[in-house]
């Protein structure tokens, strides 16, 4: 199984401020993995450190096994990592095709279409010509990950993807990452509560005050632990 | 009236061809470019060295590609190295940047006012519904029109614009998606230094040329942009048309008011409209 991306003993943060300390995290071909958290323990952090926003004070960061210092904006998607961001970022100048367009920046190789994008979310080939902030909250989750997967990645991170969506959205789009998983992408989802993880993830981490205090399969996580770090 | 008009939207297509470019680097970079009048003045200049030998076009491409080089060395070496510090920082190296190339252009060519002839070809007047108009004129409206229909339709339907669009919205998230921005930047400084090199080409046979005249299309500009709404293409182009008209009308009608009015057009649209004609953040 090949690294896809890796936290080795990484100090980041934002100016003088230490967020995470001394975190080592690992995600390989086809997994699906999750880090659970409180709000503010630093798990945007993680996103910002491989995004190269949040300074690098310490450690090393690997995309797609290769360490980059500094780590521009850009690199992470030419390695192959996508992110849908925390509360979407959907472009609001742009329609839905052209912020599905952006996603497919040049250097990877092209399994993802406008197409199949279209044929994944329908909705958002009714709606191609609106602005891409004129959706739904659900349907701009959608518009995220397509843009995301425009990218042809193989690891899809999702930061907080199901804040603010009602759970029949949420329940779909548990069924979609499913989809995007049993296709061979592999999945990073940084939660804070636990309905959409335990539908996807197999793996997982829990951050607390910027450390990993726990880590494991699913399957053995305790009651104990998610009430005192994620919300159920 | 007519005249004034037409006289009108030769300044407001000046005043858009400078002003577009800022637009395009504060979209950006986020700064406001205070070496911009200098690039417009430095286009003149060049213009006006070239046109000796190169005739009008020759002088209008040897300046268009000098200043798009001055623009892409900008950003390359002051602008990004700059842009994870405090964006006063960057706006204080630009107006020191103004003040070296106007030194630069008082050194090459002297302080003395220089005046570049309207090329031979459009020299002479029309008739306009019974009035006559200087036929360069109307070549400078031209080519304003000209840059907007361009540019307009390299941004809308380039996959370069598409990104330039996208940056300028939310560099971060483009930047997600795989797209050099900083690449993307290199262009858009590249390019809006090139237009306001046309400008200033254009607007020697108009203008007495000196190493202090981008100063005062500088400020016009920055009334453009504020009055258009910060970041917005389509803005600027309204707001230069209504600025060019208020300032030749104001100089014919109220001209011990007319270096006033545009100022006070400024204060009344961001009162009426605090985010500017079109744009979204003042």
């Amino acid at each position: 199984m090949s690294e896809l991306l890796a936290f080795s003993n990484v100090v980041s943060g934002y100016g003088d401020a230490r967020i995470l300390h001394d975190v080592d995290l690992t995600i390989g071909d086809g997994e699906r993995v999750a880090v659970l958290g409180r709000n503010g323990v630093g798990k945007t952090t993680i996103v910002n450190t491989f995004l190269g926003v949040a300074r690098l004070s310490s450690g090393e960061v690997r995309l797609a096994g290769e360490r980059h210092s500094p780590i521009r904006h850009f690199i992470a998607a030419r390695r192959g990592i996508a992110l849908v961001p925390q509360g979407r970022r959907i472009i609001p100048t742009l329609t839905v095709r052209e912020n599905l367009a952006i996603g497919g920046a040049p250097g990877r190789n092209k399994p993802w279409t406008l197409d199949r994008v279209f044929d994944l979310f329908p909705i958002l080939r009714e709606r191609a010509n609106t602005p891409g902030t004129a959706l739904s909250g659900g349907q701009q989750q959608m518009l995220a990950i397509g843009r995301a997967l425009m990218s042809n990645p193989s690891l899809l991170v999702l930061d907080e993807p199901s804040e603010g969506l009602a759970p029949v959205i949420i329940d779909e789009l548990a069924v979609v990452l499913r989809q995007l998983a049993d296709a061979g992408t592999a999945l990073l989802l940084i939660e804070q509560h636990f309905g959409l993880v335990h539908r996807v993830a197999e793996r997982y981490y829990v951050l607390s005050k910027g450390t990993i205090v726990e880590q494991g399969h699913l399957a053995g996580i305790s009651m104990e632990s998610l009430k005192k770090h994620v919300a159920v | 009236m007519l005249v004034q008009i037409l006289n009108g939207l030769v300044y407001g297509g000046l005043l858009y061809i400078v002003s577009v470019g800022l637009v395009l680097i504060f979209g950006l970079r986020r700064i406001v470019n205070f070496a911009h009048g200098s690039l417009f003045m430095l286009g003149a200049y060049v213009g006006f060295s070239v046109a000796a030998m190169g005739g009008f076009w020759g002088a209008l491409l040897a300046a268009a590609i000098v200043l798009a080089l001055v623009g892409a060395l900008l950003d390359i070496a002051i602008l990004q190295p700059l842009q994870r510090e405090d964006p006063i920082v960057t706006v204080l190296v630009t107006f020191g940047l103004l003040l070296i190339l106007e030194d630069f252009a008082q050194f090459v060519w002297g302080k003395d006012f220089l005046k570049s002839p309207v090329p031979t070809m459009f020299s002479g007047s029309v008739l306009i519904f019974g009035e006559s108009f200087p036929v360069y004129r109307l070549v400078v409206i031209a080519v304003a029109a000209l840059v907007a229909l361009g540019l307009s339709v390299w941004l809308r339907l380039s996959k370069i614009g598409l990104y330039v669009r996208a940056s300028s919205a939310d560099p971060l998230t483009t930047a997600m998606q795989g797209v050099n921005t900083d690449r993307v930047s290199v262009i858009v400084v590249a390019l809006g230094a090139a237009l306001a090199g046309i400008s200033g080409t254009i607007s020697a046979p108009l203008l007495a040329l000196s190493p202090s005249m981008g100063s005062y299309i500088l400020i016009e500009s920055f009334i453009v942009v504020v009055v258009g709404g910060l970041g917005s293409f389509a803005g600027a182009f309204i707001a230069a048309i209504v600025i060019g008209q208020v300032h030749n009308l104001g100089l014919v009608y109220v001209p011990w008011a007319a270096t006033m009015i545009p100022f006070l057009l400024m204060v009344g649209v961001l009162i009426w409209r605090p985010t500017g004609i079109a744009g979204s953040h003042v």
